[in-house]
């Protein structure tokens, strides 16, 4: 399953994708049969998405986050500090150890 | 005892508890208890109960048998140590409770690491001056590359990876940077605590079948780090054999040549010591893998050789068994151990959840009446009850060296003994009771009776003359009906696995042999006839309706450690869940092709002879050899390592005639010189 289906569900049976890049102007039109859905960007900012077609721009552009996602990558920043902390004391734990 | 020796049993036990109070729900909450009827609050509190907790209030979780505590190694780091899911099933009459615990394989790499590098501090250190301060050539170096080759198999077994580590995108740098990091971290550390303890390595490596050291969720062992590590080094140092650099270059070029397609390989219980997926870059990782493996094997030897005591060595085989044993038990009556351990221990399978050892299964035909009762074998906490079985046979063969040297039987031999014993029986591996029971025998006549001398000449024409007749008695003369449907039993059992729109390049291979009469079938015939014999005629039938090799494959393999295209080129009929191919030499010959593993085998038989004078040598090898012809042996981490090693240390070739200048003669008194 891709990310767009596993965030925007299976597209309509009429789907046709449209170069939305190449039309600065474009407006996307709401579907009513499409149940509105919020997304989220990596900083956590969110969008309320009217159709299929808005909803798979903005997850191809990147708004393919969710909170369990974003609080994720925030642990792992985190562990990744923690290893460095660790790895500084394990290469001067001969030092540290001296002043002790 | 010391102040360190204490810290360390203290940082155990911190890691032992620490991490199952991690708990987002207060004390103040009421927590229900888990029934048939109601696990609702569980379901929509995913991650919010520390294991703990959860313990608190389902008392009978940790002695009820029908609760089941498993890993969810794909589960966020805030979620370590908490209940992430319950799930009912219902199997018959009784209610089974699986329990996930959060287990992010991310934090699995830095808790369990931690926690063995601990266990390993345990080890006495090395004792001499030199041993202690040596300034050690590319030891940082060394480290970085092993790092960096674990990131790489990261990267090489991707597809095995995103169903393990969760939300991390395994396209991004970012990723491989913090896997390294916290390798390197664990890596640094096991290294500094083995460099100091080097020299006591081997005494200590029965312990390897008991602290198995799987990163729960990784395809990687903990303990391969330390022999990865000292292959770089003596790689670095040129501390290596010319002749094998360039076959094994040689094979390795082949291999990765030949590396097309893309097979995936469910691991199962062979666990950080097999590819997940035929593919070029995981063929690359793990002839990397090999080659550094045999090295570091090789340097280890060298490190310990002087050091080695059969006292110590046996006396760990002794407590080693009897931890097994009894944490086996334990583990089977106890699902919140069972899970412990699994964790702690780093184990490739669930303890067994059988907890009676002593069980039979009863067959009956159509009409009710028994036809068969066998016996079900127990494995306790390793994998797979055959080979902890060839464990439990190599302690008590250990233990008889002991005490035939030492002609005294002191209380670790009775421990030895009676473990060994027991968990031989439960695990009901016949060829290594039988084998015991002769080598035993045989240990003792050769030490306390002359033999005869024979003459070569007069040993290989009474040798013939038994093989002879052997021959004509089954293929020509009264048993040869017999014969014909043993000899046959490999190609029909294969037949019974697959569809027969398409077979295996080999089965159609032995056909056509079989059709034109060919020497080649006589020889399978009598493969087939011995398969018959050690009750595996299924399984390697099965293992030949897969094995669809080209003739290059068939005699140069196919990469080390890669069973992905054996199971995934050629389909066939559903078997019983994942079926290993029941031995180690098929195995071998699928990774390595029969040239390497004839010129391996005519090495044997030449360290055999040179050896001959030699009986614990010999003794030990036609154990070892007789158990991975008939068993997946070699395809688990610690048996190959224990077995290499034993090998390379006994293979003596000077002066080792029977009785008085046995193999062990010395070690009983000079064990001592080791610290301990």
């Amino acid at each position: 399953m891709t990310v767009i289906t596993n965030i925007c569900g299976e597209p309509p049976k009429d789907f046709i994708k449209i170069d939305i890049a190449s039309d600065p102007n474009f407006v996307f039109v709401n579907d009513s049969d499409f149940n509105v859905k919020q997304l989220f960007d990596s900083e956590g900012n969110t969008v309320f998405v009217n159709s299929y077609n808005e909803c798979q721009h903005y997850v191809s552009g990147g708004w393919d986050f969710t909170p369990a996602k974003n609080a994720e990558l925030a642990m792992q920043d985190s562990l990744l500090y923690v290893v460095v902390v660790l790895l500084v004391l394990t290469f001067f734990k001969k030092k540290i150890r001296s002043y002790i | 005892m010391n102040v360190k020796k204490f810290s360390s049993i203290l940082l155990v036990t911190i890691f032992l508890v620490a991490p199952w109070l991690n708990s987002e729900i207060t004390s103040e909450i009421t927590i229900p208890k888990v029934s048939q009827e109601d696990v609702t609050f569980y379901e929509v509190n995913p991650c919010k109960v520390s294991l703990i907790r959860f313990v608190i209030n389902n008392t009978e979780s940790i002695y009820q048998n029908h609760f089941y505590f498993r890993p969810d190694n794909r589960s966020p780091i805030e979620c370590f140590g908490r209940i992430s899911g319950v799930t009912v099933l219902q199997k018959g009459l009784e209610t089974q409770f699986f329990i996930s615990i959060g287990t992010s394989s991310a934090l699995n790499l830095l808790l369990q690491g931690l926690f063995w590098i601990g266990c390993l501090s345990l080890m006495p250190k090395n004792s001499t001056k030199n041993e202690k301060n040596l300034k050690i050539k590319f030891h940082n170096l060394s480290i970085f590359i092993v790092s960096y080759y674990f990131t790489y198999s990261i990267y090489a077994e991707s597809r095995y990876y995103e169903n393990i580590l969760y939300k991390f995108d395994l396209r991004n740098i970012k990723t491989y940077i913090l896997i390294f990091l916290l390798y390197y971290f664990i890596a640094i550390n096991l290294v500094e605590v083995f460099e100091e303890r080097s020299a006591n390595f081997i005494n200590y490596l029965p312990y390897v079948f008991f602290v198995s050291g799987l990163f729960s969720g990784f395809n990687f062992n903990f303990f391969s780090t330390i022999f990865l590590y000292l292959g770089v080094r003596s790689f670095l140092s040129g501390e290596t054999n010319r002749f094998f650099n360039l076959s094994y270059a040689t094979l390795a070029i082949w291999w990765l040549f030949n590396s097309r397609g893309s097979f995936y390989f469910n691991v199962g219980k062979i666990r950080g010591f097999t590819s997940s997926i035929f593919e070029f870059n995981a063929n690359l990782s793990w002839i990397i893998f090999g080659y550094l493996l045999i090295l570091g094997l090789r340097k280890i030897y060298y490190l310990n050789k002087d050091n080695f005591s059969l006292r110590i060595f046996t006396k760990n085989l002794s407590i080693t068994s009897f931890l097994l044993v009894v944490l086996g038990v334990i583990s089977s009556n106890l699902p919140l151990i069972n899970f412990l351990n699994y964790y702690y221990l780093g184990l490739q399978r669930w303890g067994v959840e059988s907890t009676n050892p002593f069980a039979y299964e009863e067959f009956t035909n159509y009409e009710g009446v028994t036809i068969d009762i066998v016996r079900i074998s127990w494995r306790g906490l390793y994998p797979s009850s055959e080979t902890i079985g060839e464990f439990y046979g190599l302690c008590l063969m250990f233990v008889l060296f002991y005490i035939t040297k030492k002609k005294k039987i002191g209380f670790y031999d009775y421990l030895g003994i009676l473990s060994a014993s027991t968990g031989l029986y439960f695990s009901d591996n016949q060829t290594s009771i039988i084998l015991i029971f002769c080598f035993t025998l045989l240990y003792l006549f050769v030490l306390n009776f002359k033999l005869p001398k024979i003459k070569p000449v007069i040993l290989i024409l009474l040798l013939a003359t038994g093989i002879g007749s052997a021959i004509y008695v089954f293929v020509f003369g009264y048993f040869n009906e017999a014969y014909i449907f043993m000899s046959e039993s490999l190609t029909s059992q294969g037949k019974l696995y697959h569809p027969s729109e398409y077979v295996s390049s080999y089965t159609e291979f032995i056909d056509s042999n079989y059709e034109r009469e060919s020497l080649f079938s006589y020889f399978f015939g009598a493969f087939s006839f011995l398969a018959y014999l050690l009750n595996r005629s299924e399984m390697w039938g099965i293992f030949f309706a897969r094995y669809n090799p080209s003739h290059s494959e068939l005699m140069l393999g196919s990469g080390p450690f890669n069973l992905g295209q054996l199971y995934g080129e050629v389909n066939i009929n559903n078997t019983e869940g994942l079926l290993l191919p029941h031995s180690s030499l098929l195995s071998y010959i699928v990774y390595f092709g029969i040239i390497p593993v004839s010129i391996l085998f005519s090495i044997f038989i030449y360290k055999l002879l040179t050896n001959r004078k030699n009986i614990e040598f010999n003794l030990v090898s036609i154990y070892i050899f007789i158990n991975i012809i008939k068993n997946d042996s070699l395809n688990y981490f610690a048996p190959f390592i224990l077995y290499t090693i034993l090998l390379m240390l006994l293979n003596k070739k000077e002066r080792l005639p029977f009785f008085k200048d046995s193999f062990f003669e010395n070690q009983v008194g000079s064990a001592d010189k080791v610290n301990h």
